[in-house]
């Protein structure tokens, strides 16, 4: 049975630059035999302007809306309505004043289960939310309520309340104006078009390619039409938001760590399924009061074949070499990495260490430079006897020169393949050597350990001595090599290939679907339902049931069976039919 | 390689200085096994060793390797097996999700520690932190080169206690000192104690179960000081710039240029003279008005001046200049030609207001600029939206006077250099109206500037058809009203009763909307 899956992104597919393009392409041509709706919020004009890519026939359409705009809808709410939309935003913003629902726990809860919010302070969330979300519905777009007085005045009050947040007392008027027009921007989603029984409304599931605000659209699909959603998250909405408002007063980070928490867990709460990519996602989603029970790893798939070759053939790596493959950039620690290459040296004077990448950045460019001048140091040009000429132990390559023509060649030719990162998310460098069916060792930061199970050497980070030792234990055991190589292998083809993560989300999708069906009820000419027009077992192409028929969503309000009347211009939306 | 990584790169550190003096202090709180309480070990019988260091409810069993020393660093709660043959040790960790198996060679002793957490045993193949001597030589380049690798058999002297262990986590705390202190909830010390390379088996060495339970501690155990930091007044100053203020300056020079061409010409070509130089000086305004503290501000497309406001300020700066010598033809039986552009002759025109208006352009954008730049400095220093309402409403009141100021001294400049009457209150009303609109639709109030000028122009064409509809038979009641206007104030009196009236209507509205600290939001989003 085909599904008809509304993927919703934010700043990624089907941009040309978006993030995680890759994995949705992939995603949507693995699954041909269901149907694609996109609904893409873009994150800024020149993202807009770079286009999209190309797309495969099971798209249906795609919808877009910009978030970067600051484009007024000229909706002006009448009395009601704005008192309404004053209700709700105070209770919202009292909400995000109101102190964190953990905190009791978070004084003696060391050992306890990880606090969720209280359900009181996430039911009023929820409530203001979805109470905005209707007013939006009912307006035509909230952009302009929500850039108002009187939401910077709600705010106000809420920050003035007794039992308010301490940081958030100390807000200012400049802070309370940022805090307004982040909201603005974050809700921009709710004065949309898309939840109409012709759109989202239609769909069998909203996949949400990522938390936040992504998965907004999906929150209120599931809200007014009761479609199930599923969330993909390969990094933490909330704690991308953390590292990157690092510099706004603390009034600001307050309100909105608030605001970006309660909605990451009205969003895990109703959430059907969860999938984080990795172990490290999952624990910030289970902190953040996701349910155990629906969460399912998916780790995320990278192309296996162009690895196939080297990862097949016998070993045929340059003797006593080790390859370090990745971008050049402080987190990478490139000097503990040749200070454990000194040390290496002194047992195996024959050691060779490539460098492969390029620097990321300026900050990347200084790192390499200082990498550079490190190695200099350290490592003196070296030549076979008196009459050849020398060259430094340590090289520093690019992948496409001489050398190094291509990754899979470069991972070929190393002996061991070496991580010295202390920070690190996915290690993708560690999967493709782990394709390549090389020996590896790494340092246990970020996902590492969980990448590679047992089949190849974990040290500390920070410790060049153990990373030394290690390499010099690998680079004297040949046989030992080439069995955690054949591990590796087997292991990444068994959890990191395309195949299984397009696999995970099929089998995702029809357990969803399976469990949470839309049963839509048809109606005839005259408004009736018609029993049994819409069996469950049946989806074809075309209608059966008359040209005439209408589809209204389970639970959808009886003013939706009419034809759409819309008093004002939504958000502008832009649509093409594919 | 694809963009997935991408998604869950935690931020970096600053720079390759700041984390290598503190490496070695995690190593030093890592493996010490004093600090870490129970530490079994056990001792190999022949050459080599193989050393556990078990924490928490770590169960350790080793075999003994003939070879080579295995170290198993099991940190958390979870069970640590390491078999060892006499060639290898492979050690493969099963994954709660239970999707790891991996064959094993014949010859191989595979030990599969099937723990829940999968992350807990990670497989050195060195002596591992223990061994780390002292450091921070001063020959080295790094302070973080090894010493000299000492002999296995030498290796099992404990390590030094390097640092007082007995509380880490304040030596933690004073590594990120900025971060606790600035943090507003534990989760945010979380992010930022993993962006710096914490992991869960890092805060394991801290007796917590994961980072975010250290990070709590953390957060608890910050000392918050009640008195609210002082408030930054930092208010970027902008770098002032010269564009708009010369450009500010174009209508007025185009129109005092316009003004002696149709004085000093006659004939057709003061015709071409007029119709240039009203072209010109339309299109200076727009100019000026397009740069500098009267444009709208960028991006906004709901901002735009709508056509309606356009429209009536050109209707109404047109009767500023023939209104009132029509109505003054009119009564002396209708103008028996077309304007020539001069004081005198048969329909007059009012050039010395007009001079004086497109002059005051100047000032305009100075008073504009001058309102929004103390505005936004004390929307930085207000404490609360009604404490800025009160401290703008005289700045408003105030750059407003400054204008009429400004205005009424050009007007008597353009009246004495003309040797015109300089009409003050035509131009003062039609100033301050044309002034109080353009600063609301600069500020994103389109609506009532729109509403105030369409009235304004409205009112004077409606009086000026009464005028000319009175003089039919039978029609003469008609124009009464207009007729008592004129008769007490004299043609001027229209214009300034309709202008004053829009002028202070719009003067309440503004002193009610360009108060509120909304409105001074700055709009400048990222595209």
């Amino acid at each position: 049975m085909p599904v008809r899956i509304g993927l919703l992104t934010e700043g990624g597919y089907p941009y040309v630059s978006g993030d995680a393009r890759l994995w949705c392409d992939r995603l949507v041509r693995g699954l041909g035999q269901h149907e694609f709706d996109i609904y893409a919020l873009s994150r800024s004009e020149r993202q807009e302007d770079e286009g999209w890519l190309e797309l495969p026939p099971q798209v249906n359409r795609v919808r877009t809306a910009p978030l970067w705009t600051a484009e007024d809808d000229g909706v002006t709410l009448g009395r009601r309505a704005r008192r309404r939309f004053a209700e709700n935003f105070e209770e919202l913003a009292a909400v995000l004043c109101a102190g964190d629902g953990q905190a009791p726990e978070v004084a003696d809860g060391v050992q306890g289960e990880p606090g969720e919010p209280s359900t009181d302070v996430a039911d009023r969330f929820a409530n203001a939310l979805y109470g905005l979300a209707e007013l939006a519905r009912d307006e035509g777009g909230l952009v302009a309520a929500l850039r108002s007085e009187s939401a910077v005045r709600a705010l106000e009050r809420a920050c003035r309340a007794p039992g308010a947040l301490r940081t958030a007392r100390e807000a200012r008027v400049p802070e309370l104006l940022t805090v307004a027009a982040h909201l603005e921007r974050a809700l921009r989603p709710l004065s949309l078009d898309w939840y109409e029984d012709d759109a989202l409304g239609s769909v069998d599931l909203c996949h949400a390619t990522a938390g936040g605000t992504a998965a907004l659209p999906g929150l209120l699909a599931r809200h007014f039409a009761g479609v199930p959603l599923l969330v993909t998250e390969y990094g933490v909405q909330l704690r991308t938001h953390y590292l990157a408002s690092a510099d706004a007063p603390p009034a600001v980070r307050a309100l909105l760590a608030a605001f970006h928490g309660r909605l990451a867990a009205e969003i895990y709460r109703r959430a059907t399924l969860i999938t984080p990519g990795n172990s490290h996602t999952r624990r910030w989603q289970e902190r953040c009061g996701a349910d155990r029970t629906k969460l399912r790893t998916v780790y995320p798939g990278m192309e296996a074949s162009r690895f196939a070759e080297v990862g097949e053939a016998p070993d045929g790596a340059d003797p006593d070499t080790l390859v370090w493959v990745g971008r050049i950039e402080p987190a990478k620690d490139l000097i503990s990495l040749l200070h454990a290459f000194a040390d290496l040296r002194k047992e195996e004077p024959k050691a060779r260490l490539r460098i492969v990448g390029a620097p990321s950045g300026i900050e990347g460019e200084a790192y390499l430079g200082h990498c550079r001048a490190l190695a200099a140091q350290l490592f003196p040009d070296e030549a076979d006897g008196v009459h050849a000429v020398g060259d430094n132990p340590v090289s520093f390559e690019e992948i496409g020169g001489p050398e190094a023509p291509t990754l899979a060649e470069v991972y070929a030719a190393g002996t061991v393949i070496v991580l010295s990162s202390v920070v690190e998310g996915f290690p993708l460098s560690l999967v493709e050597a782990m394709f390549c069916g090389r020996a590896t060792v790494s340092t246990d930061v970020g996902a590492v350990v969980e990448v590679i199970g047992g089949t190849g050497l974990v040290v500390p980070p920070r410790n060049p001595r153990a990373l030394a030792e290690a390499c010099v234990s690998l680079l004297r055991d040949p046989a030992r090599r080439e069995r955690l190589g054949a591990a590796a292998r087997a292991r990444a083809l068994e959890l990191f290939t395309v195949e299984q993560n397009i696999e995970a989300f099929h089998g995702i999708y029809l357990e969803i679907v399976s469990h949470a069906p839309v049963r839509r009820v048809v109606l005839d000419e005259a408004g009736e339902p018609l029993p049994f027009a819409a069996p469950a077992e049946a989806h074809v192409p075309g209608r059966w049931t008359g040209p005439m028929a209408r589809v209204v969503a389970r639970g959808g309000p009886t003013w939706a069976t009419g034809a759409p009347v819309r008093a004002t211009t939504p958000l502008p939306t832009t649509e093409a039919a594919r | 390689m694809s963009g997935l990584g991408e998604l869950d790169r935690p931020g970096t550190p600053g720079s390759a200085e700041a984390w290598d003096a503190r490496s070695e202090e995690w190593l030093g709180g890592s493996g010490e096994p004093g600090a870490e309480g129970e530490a079994p070990r056990v001792k190999g019988e022949v050459p080599g060793e193989l050393s556990a260091v078990g924490q928490g409810a770590g169960d350790v069993r080793g075999a003994v390797d003939r070879d080579e020393a295995v170290s198993v660093v099991g940190q958390g709660a979870g069970d640590a097996r390491v078999a060892a043959d006499r060639d290898e040790a492979v050690s493969v960790v099963g994954q709660g999700a239970g999707d790891a198996r991996v064959a094993a060679d014949r010859d191989e002793a595979v030990s599969v520690a099937g723990s829940d957490a999968y992350d807990t045993a990670p497989i050195t193949a060195a002596p591992g932190p223990r061994a780390a001597g002292p450091e921070g030589d001063a020959e080295q380049p790094h302070p973080r080169t090894a010493p000299e690798p000492t002999s296995r058999a030498t290796d099992r002297k404990p390590a030094p206690t390097r640092r007082g262990a007995a509380d880490p986590v304040k030596a933690l705390m004073h590594r990120h000192r900025e971060l606790c202190e600035r943090a507003v909830d534990p989760l945010e010390i979380a992010a930022g104690l993993e962006a710096h390379g914490v992991t869960d088996r890092t805060a394991a060495r801290f007796r917590h179960r994961d980072v975010f339970a250290l990070a709590e501690e953390m957060y608890a155990r910050v000392p918050r000081d009640e008195a609210a930091a002082p408030p930054s007044d930092a208010v970027a100053a902008q770098p002032p710039r010269a564009g708009w203020a010369v450009l500010a300056l174009l209508p007025g020079v185009l129109c005092a240029a316009a003004v002696i061409g149709v004085r000093l010409t006659d004939g057709r070509l003061r015709l071409t003279a007029a119709v240039v130089g009203v072209l010109a000086v339309a299109l200076a305004v727009r100019i000026a008005l397009g740069r500098g503290p009267l444009s709208n501000p960028p991006g906004t497309h709901a901002w735009r001046t709508p056509p309606g406001t356009r429209l009536w300020t050109y209707w109404l700066l047109a009767y500023a200049l023939l209104g009132d010598g029509l109505l003054r033809a009119a009564a002396d039986g209708g103008p028996d030609g077309l304007p020539t552009g001069l004081a005198g002759g048969p329909w007059p025109t009012a050039t010395a207001p007009v001079l004086a208006l497109t002059l005051a352009c100047a000032p305009a954008a100075w008073c504009a600029h001058h309102f929004a730049v103390r505005a936004g400095r004390k929307l930085a220093t207000s404490r609360g939206l009604e404490d800025f309402a009160d401290s703008v409403r005289p700045l408003l009141l105030g750059t407003f006077a400054l204008f009429l100021c400004a205005l009424t001294a050009l007007l008597a400049l353009c009246g004495a250099a003309l040797d015109e009457p300089a009409a003050y209150a035509q131009a003062l009303t039609l100033g301050a109206l044309l002034l109080l609109a353009r600063l609301l639709t600069v500020h994103g109030f389109t609506h009532a500037p729109t509403l105030a000028l369409g009235a304004a122009a409205a009112t004077e064409a409606m009086a000026l058809s009464l005028d000319l509809i009175g003089r039919l038979p039978g029609c003469g009641f008609l124009a009464t009203p207009v007729e008592t206007v004129l008769d007490s104030w004299g043609p001027g009196g229209i214009p300034a009763l309709a202008c004053g009236a829009a002028a202070l209507t719009l003067l309440f509205h503004t002193t009610r909307t360009l108060t509120r600290a909304s409105a001074h939001a700055p709009a400048n989003e990222p595209r």
